[in-house]
């Protein structure tokens, strides 16, 4: 145990170092050594970037704190690690992070191919150290395997002028000045150094997948992956995904051709950037981003300045998401998009039929919105009159962009006064107590709320989860407003004004932006704690103290972030995705 | 031929006899009850019942497209002469069921029309329960008319399977028993045995004619129960022929897989059209919709007679499909329809007699403003219990209804 | 089949004085007669091991080990009277359930009751609901609303173990029974004889005892009495105040008048001791009335189901053959066998699921008739079923996840090698009893079987737990 866990420490230490000796500027680059076969290639260009944050205090404080932490560092496991790790400080005569950079600083890369073959190639600022380190580990290795009287465990062969190593097993490993090669097996090794010897054969670098890729990232990262996707797509399970034909209309709509882009796509490249606080993550994949005729065209904007809105921001909120979908055009190609006739789908259209009085779903209901499509989440405030549900609900709406506001609005009014009133004749069916309609009015604009009578001599903390809900519907402008409570739909009235003073300008090349606020996240969570601990109790099958921990970490690690940011979309006619998350460390 | 096999199982597994003679006499006789299995079964009849949930509109599906009364009441949804598939000159199929006209033609496909009840139900869960429970207007019935079937079929100790649900959905009432564990199939995979747990290695070398008759029941089906995941798996690994990518053909390739598994199950239940209302309930925009389903169910059905047929199965499968009623003759102003009564049921297989079953109820005599019946659905029911599945329809439907000449003998 | 050694389980059997024999009936009163160990009948593990199948669902190593030092009566006192703060689990676990149902959602009930089943300090209490839950069989199918399936089930734990007079008066006001009976409304203009035939013939008396006219009776009784709102609530135009006459009495009957003279019945003490003894003794036989007379005539004085179930479980009968694996585990007995077995907990929301396709769907049962059950649980398709289920409990991956680890469990107890680990799960699960080249060539291949412990004893424990024996209670 103790043996493995120095040799690992050690070999993490090894995977993350690089060069200021001389000898580093003689090396080719990396990915010259990796074979054009790799499938999978993970390059970390400035490790330094990412070791400043690692090793933030501010970040060493967060994660000190979390209570998973807290219980690993009383592990034996932890504490064995703790002492190596003082060990190698002592040896090497440095500390900690500064040997972690003297020895990674360099650049890592990471190779797999699909034979299960995997090349880690290391490059160390401090080529001394990195020899040092490996003197140590050696002679502990060998140690070891005289007391196993397995002596000939430990081994070195010359290869190609490189002395290749093993200390044990398929693992196998050679140091050339300052870099590191680390393979799971030796032809791996060999190949490396194949390649090292024909500077001119093919190699990653060569394979013009590969440049594609890294010429489709923007510059300077601080890491990139490459994923060759032609192997992968064979790959049964994920063959079976990027075929299914979806037989879910909101997940078509949702998706809007992800996975038709992948399916299209040979590879995929993944940049990484930090900034601060920020980590942003983009993906791009060399699939079209979908033609006229496909199903993802729904999503593609027909004008230039087209495209998704920004979010609307109100307060508490949640999550928010600003869609570009063509309704009318995605519902016209339904009968393409999904064959299949759900149950869900024709009680959806007999609903719809009556609401809308029976006027052509397509043309002259989804006809009249725009593609602009906007959904927020936020918490709510409860009434103090009404009480607190035991399960706490957030609120929620969309808001649509109407073609013709002054003509369309009030049919959606009827519309929406015909549901409300199918909803509390079913609910009277069913001895349940029904919504009042009203018309309040908020910062000047007139609009529609159905509420429950407030329940009478209920427990004001516990009341019936129906009072999560107060739907709402209103109209600010071009724009349409269905909100499950008042509060939200007052608080996007005043956000839609704010936005209408100014021009809304469509966020270039994306068609789905999704953010999420940490804050409002970790309230709305924190404030079910208790369902979700119960929850997590019958789905687990934890008992109630580890089901408390799980929850708990969540709600720990959801404490440090800010906000996170996906935004999907594409550049020059590529499909491309962004993620951002903005960390909130104490 | 089950008074027999059913004592010959209790011979087996009656104590004293083979107590007092060894344990040699069991292992035979476990080994004859293991190969006999699928060979006392060989060659029964096999029923699957086909649930459109909804209310399909039964007079766009088989349709007078020459009576005057139909065009008129069905301004925007009717279907014109030069677009059905003519059964004849008044009748024809739904323009997208040209594969119910191709097994029309080859005798495979049977209409049963005018089919309900009297005083029928224009509520979807109350109609629907009343065609599962086959005792209409009695909403505390327990058991569904498949389930009492089931239970008569079922003899404990053989620990037989006569009666599965395959499809997605939770399992219709139709198949709900009193004492019999119906399983749901939702694949293949969930009926065989995994094989790292698979015991029935070790169970299969325990010797039977032990003194407790539990003991040795157990043992036997978990003999039996080995001997169906190998079949299972052999017939899970055989070509088929090619079915449709849609629920349905592949609910109903997976019954064909079943069926060539030889594992004795008589009683097949599947669906179309999901869990209630239903797809079939086009109240709006019925047009796309009923066609697509249309085509699901005669696309389906005719993979799975194609596919039967060429492995000449077809000769021991009788597929029936119901829904819990028609729909009004009338259009409403929405391009649907609205609950109606009367509707067509079709019947598939290799036995057929007769093709057009019933004259198509006029249009003019309305009740619930759908078609009046003719044939009370039961009628169905005691047709395939007692002339196809050779089973006693009074005990199970609980009166005696008049049998349907419509299947060779 | 009781001796001593167990991996010669054929030899040294004898029988016991009254001892059920072929064609000779056994004698009561040795047969309710507490059972006290002897020579022919020691206390041993298959003992142990079948008391807790049948009083509980299965047990650990440390309560077998326990029982075998305490002995049969002291176990049984444990079962009925635990020592611990059973109110304050209840507590815990009542309020888990409001929480669920509050949200009205069954599937959460259910997974609650099998977490109550698996952690509860009292499991007689909950084998006990298990069976009220079965005598009654209000299936949320009907009633749709959680809450009420929540009260009932809750009213049905309090009374399990208690007198049966209050339990069928508290059914018989029960908002869910009504609704699980189609009784919603009971009108003066039309009462409802469905529901009354069914508390009549299947609650209390069994078929046969009343009349026509009795049952009208009954359903006239029960007019006035409604469900609105979830709420029961008793609307006295709507009460059928005419002259009714019910199994011989004449009167304005009300709905607690014909439950008083339903209890005066002696039909109801034989149908509930009948019922009893297959649930707790032995479902392959019919029972004579000679030999559950002694009970019958007993429970009929004050209908305390408490002195029923004791009598029934220190008897000398439970713990002979007429009893030993004359049971088939229902679904739940046969998983929780395992849980239980493991010392461990697993998600009760799939477990749910798995064992509703197995057949048993708590909180639906599948007639008013409760669950066939016995020899109608077993059919290849559900066999197959339940091996699937034991293998996808004890893989270790998902979607039970490591939850249960045989190895950790035998090392526990101090067996931690492959030979001895393998013998303790036989123990542990089938406590030895089973034929012994079975059992011998498990051992073996445990022993030679190379790789992973804790995988090669997944596999042990997943065989062990689909051999025929394991599936009989």
């Amino acid at each position: 145990m103790h043996r493995k866990m120095v040799w690992a420490c050690g070999l993490v230490l090894l995977m993350v170092i690089c060069p200021r000796a001389s000898a580093a500027d003689s090396l080719p680059p990396a990915n010259r050594w990796i074979s054009p076969e790799a499938i999978f290639v993970v390059e970390v260009s400035q490790p330094e970037a990412l070791l400043d944050l690692a090793f933030d205090p501010k970040m060493i404080e967060a994660v000190a704190s979390l209570p998973a932490y807290q219980k690993q560092a009383e592990q034996p496991g932890f504490r064995q690690f703790l002492q190596v790790v003082r060990f190698l400080e002592m040896t090497l005569d440095t500390p900690w992070p500064t040997g972690v950079r003297k020895l990674v600083g360099g650049g890592v890369t990471l190779a797999a191919s699909a034979d299960g073959g995997a090349l880690l190639i290391v490059d160390a600022q401090d080529a001394q150290m990195l020899q040092r380190l490996h003197e140590i580990l050696l002679g502990f290795a060998k140690n070891q395997a005289e007391k196993q009287e397995q002596p000939g465990r430990v081994a070195s062969e010359e290869y190609r002028g490189a002395t290749c190593w093993t200390f044990g097993g398929d693992e196998a490993h050679a140091i050339l000045g300052n870099r590191l090669l680390l393979a799971n097996r030796s032809e791996v090794l060999k190949a490396a150094l194949d390649l090292r010897a024909k500077p001119d054969g093919q190699s990653l670098a060569s394979s013009p997948a590969y440049q594609n890729a890294r010429a489709a990232l923007s510059g300077d990262m601080v890491a990139s992956a490459f994923v060759n996707l032609q192997p992968l797509k064979q790959h049964p399970p994920v063959k079976d995904l990027l075929t299914q034909s979806s037989s879910n209309p909101l997940a078509t709509l949702l998706l809007a051709g992800v996975t038709e882009a992948l399916r299209d796509s040979s590879w995929l490249a993944v940049g990484l950037d930090v900034e601060e606080d920020t980590l942003s993550l983009s993906a791009v994949v060399d699939g079209k981003a979908g033609g006229e005729n496909s199903p993802a065209a729904f999503a593609l904007p027909s004008r230039d300045a087209e495209g998704a809105l920004p979010n609307l921001a109100v307060p508490r909120r949640i999550a928010a998401a600003s869609l570009y979908r063509d309704l009318h055009r995605f519902y016209a190609a339904k009968d393409d998009l999904f064959p299949e006739r759900t149950s869900g789908l024709i009680f959806f259209e007999n609903m719809m039929g009556i609401f809308f009085s029976g006027m052509d779903l397509t043309e002259e209901v989804f006809g009249e919105t725009r593609p602009e499509i906007r959904v927020v989440v936020a918490e709510q405030d409860y009434d103090s009159a009404v009480g607190t549900p035991q399960v706490q609900f957030p609120a929620f709406a969309a808001v649509f962009h109407l073609e013709r506001p002054a003509e369309f609005a009030e049919v959606v009014e009827e519309a929406w006064q015909k549901a409300v009133g199918l909803i509390n004749f079913t609910r009277g069916q069913q001895a349940q107590p029904g919504l009042i309609i009203d018309r309040p009015v908020h910062s000047g604009t007139k609009f529609t709320v159905a509420y429950f009578r407030s329940p009478k001599d209920a427990d004001r903390t516990n009341v019936d989860a129906r009072f999560n809900f107060r739907p709402a519907l209103a109209t600010e402008g071009e724009y349409l407003i269905f909100s499950s409570t008042e509060g939200l739909a007052g608080d996007l009235i005043d956000a839609l004004k704010k936005e209408q003073a100014g021009t809304p300008k469509p966020l270039a090349e994306t068609h789905s932006l999704v953010e999420l606020d940490g804050a409002g996240l970790l309230s709305i969570l924190a404030a079910n704690r208790e369902n979700l601990i119960r929850q997590n109790m019958l789905e687990e099958g934890n008992t109630q103290a580890e089901a408390e921990t799980q929850i708990d970490l969540i709600l720990a690690v959801l404490k440090y972030l800010d906000e996170a940011k996906l935004s999907v979309g594409s550049r020059e006619g590529r499909p491309q995705a962004n993620l951002k998350l903005k960390l909130d460390l104490p | 031929m089950f008074t027999t096999r059913r004592d010959f199982l209790k011979t087996s597994l009656g104590t004293s006899a083979l107590c007092s003679l060894g344990p040699a006499v069991p292992a035979f006789l476990s080994r004859s009850a293991l190969a006999a299995a699928p060979r006392q079964d060989d060659g029964h009849t096999i029923l699957v019942v086909v649930q459109m949930a909804g209310g399909n509109d039964g007079l766009n599906t088989v349709v007078p497209y020459e009576d005057d009364e139909y065009a008129r009441r069905r301004p925007t949804l009717r279907w014109a002469a030069k677009e059905v598939h003519k059964i004849d000159s008044l009748l024809g199929f739904h323009p997208r069921m040209q594969a119910f006209m191709r097994l029309y033609q080859e005798g495979h496909l049977s209409i049963v029309q005018g089919v309900g009840y009297p005083n029928p139900n224009g509520d979807h869960a109350a109609a629907m329960r009343d065609w599962q429970t086959a005792r209409p207007h009695q909403p505390d019935c327990q058991t569904g008319w498949l389930g009492r079937a089931i239970d008569h079929a079922c003899h404990p100790g053989e620990a037989n399977t006569p009666g599965v649900f395959v499809g997605q959905i939770a399992q219709p009432f139709g198949l709900n028993t009193e004492k019999a564990v119906v399983p749901s199939i939702k694949n293949l995979e969930q009926c065989m045995l995994t094989p790292e747990f698979d015991s029935a290695g070790p169970a299969q070398r325990t010797r039977t004619g032990d003194d407790n008759p539990l003991l040795d029941f157990l043992r036997l089906s978990a003999r039996t129960a080995h001997a169906d995941s190998r079949r299972i798996e052999a017939a899970a690994n055989a070509p088929t022929a090619e079915y449709p990518p849609l629920p349905l053909a592949q609910s109903l390739k997976t019954v064909a897989q079943l069926i060539r598994a030889e594992l004795g199950i008589r009683i097949f239940h599947t669906e179309l059209g999901g869990n209630g209302p239903g797809g079939f309930d086009n109240h709006a925009n019925q047009r796309g919709n009923h066609g697509a389903l249309l085509s699901q169910l005669s696309e389906s059905v005719a993979a799975f007679v194609d596919d039967l047929k060429r492995d000449k199965l077809l000769d021991r499968v009788l597929l029936i499909t119901f829904s819990e009623f028609g729909r009004t003759v009338a259009e409403n102003g929405r391009h649907g329809t609205g609950h109606g009564s009367a509707a067509p049921v079709f019947l598939a297989g290799g036995r057929l007699k007769g093709r057009l079953i019933g004259a198509h109820p006029a249009l003019t005599e309305l009740e619930n403003g759908g078609q009046k019946f003719h044939t009370d659905f039961r009628r169905v029911y005691a047709t395939v219990l007692d002339r196809w599945l050779g089973m006693d329809s009074s005990a199970i439907l609980g009166e005696k209804f008049d049998t349907l000449d419509v299947l060779e003998a | 089949m009781f001796a001593d050694n167990r991996t010669v389980p054929d030899q040294g059997r004898s029988e016991p004085p009254g001892t059920p024999d072929a064609g000779r009936p056994i004698d009561p009163d040795w047969a309710w007669a507490p059972y006290k160990p002897d020579t022919q009948r020691p206390w041993d593990l298959r003992r142990a091991g079948h008391l807790f199948r049948r009083a509980a669902f299965g047990a650990d190593w440390g309560q077998l080990q326990q029982a075998l030092a305490d002995g049969p009566q002291r176990t049984v006192d444990r079962l009925l009277r635990p020592d611990a703060d059973v109110e304050a689990f209840h507590r815990t676990y009542d309020e888990y359930e409001a929480s669920t149902a509050g949200s009205d959602s069954a599937d959460g009930l259910r997974a609650w009751w099998l977490r109550r089943m698996m952690q509860t300090p009292h499991p007689l209490l909950e084998k006990m609901t298990l069976f009220w839950h079965d005598h009654f069989a209000i299936s949320n199918a009907r009633v749709k609303n959680a809450l009420l399936m929540h009260k009932h089930v809750q009213s049905l734990r309090s009374h399990a173990l208690g007198r049966f007079a209050p339990l069928l008066q508290s059914v018989s006001r029960d908002p869910a029974v009504l609704l699980g009976l189609e009784a919603a409304a009971n009108r003066k203009a039309q009462p409802n004889e469905q529901p009354a035939r069914t508390i009549v013939e299947v609650y209390s008396l069994g078929p046969g005892h009343a009349t026509e006219e009795d049952l009208r009776s009954a359903a006239r009784a029960f007019t006035g009495w409604f469900v609105l709102r979830g709420q029961l609530r008793y609307i006295e135009r709507e009460h059928d105040t005419g002259t009714k006459r019910f199994l011989g009495e004449e009167g304005d009957f009300d709905a607690d008048a014909v439950v008083r003279i339903l209890l005066g019945q002696p039909a109801v003490s034989r149908l509930l001791v009948r019922k009893l003894y297959r649930w707790l003794i032995c479902e392959t036989e019919e029972s004579d009335d000679a030999l559950l007379a002694p009970l019958v005539e007993s429970f009929r004085k004050d209908y305390d189901v408490a002195t029923l179930v004791e009598t029934m479980l220190r008897s000398n009968l439970f713990f002979s053959p007429a009893a030993y694996r004359q049971r088939i585990k229902s679904p739940v007995e046969f998983a929780l066998g395992i849980v239980r077995g493991l010392e461990g907990m697993v998600s009760t929301t799939q477990l749910g699921q798995d064992l509703a396709a197995l057949g048993e769907n708590l909180y639906h049962p599948p007639t008013v008739r409760g669950w066939r059950g016995g020899q109608y649980w077993i059919n290849r398709a559900t066999l197959i079923g339940r091996s699937n289920l034991a293998g996808a409990l004890l893989s270790g991956s998902e979607p039970y996840g490591d939850k249960l680890d045989p190895a950790a469990i035998a090392k526990k107890h101090g067996f931690p090698d492959p030979e001895p680990a393998g013998r303790f799960l036989l123990d542990l699960f089938l406590q030895g009893d089973v034929e012994a080249d079975v059992g011998d060539r498990l051992l073996r291949d445990v022993a030679a079987a190379g790789g992973d412990l804790s995988r090669r004893l997944r596999r042990l424990a997943g065989t062990i737990v689909t051999l025929p024996e394991f599936h009989l209670a």
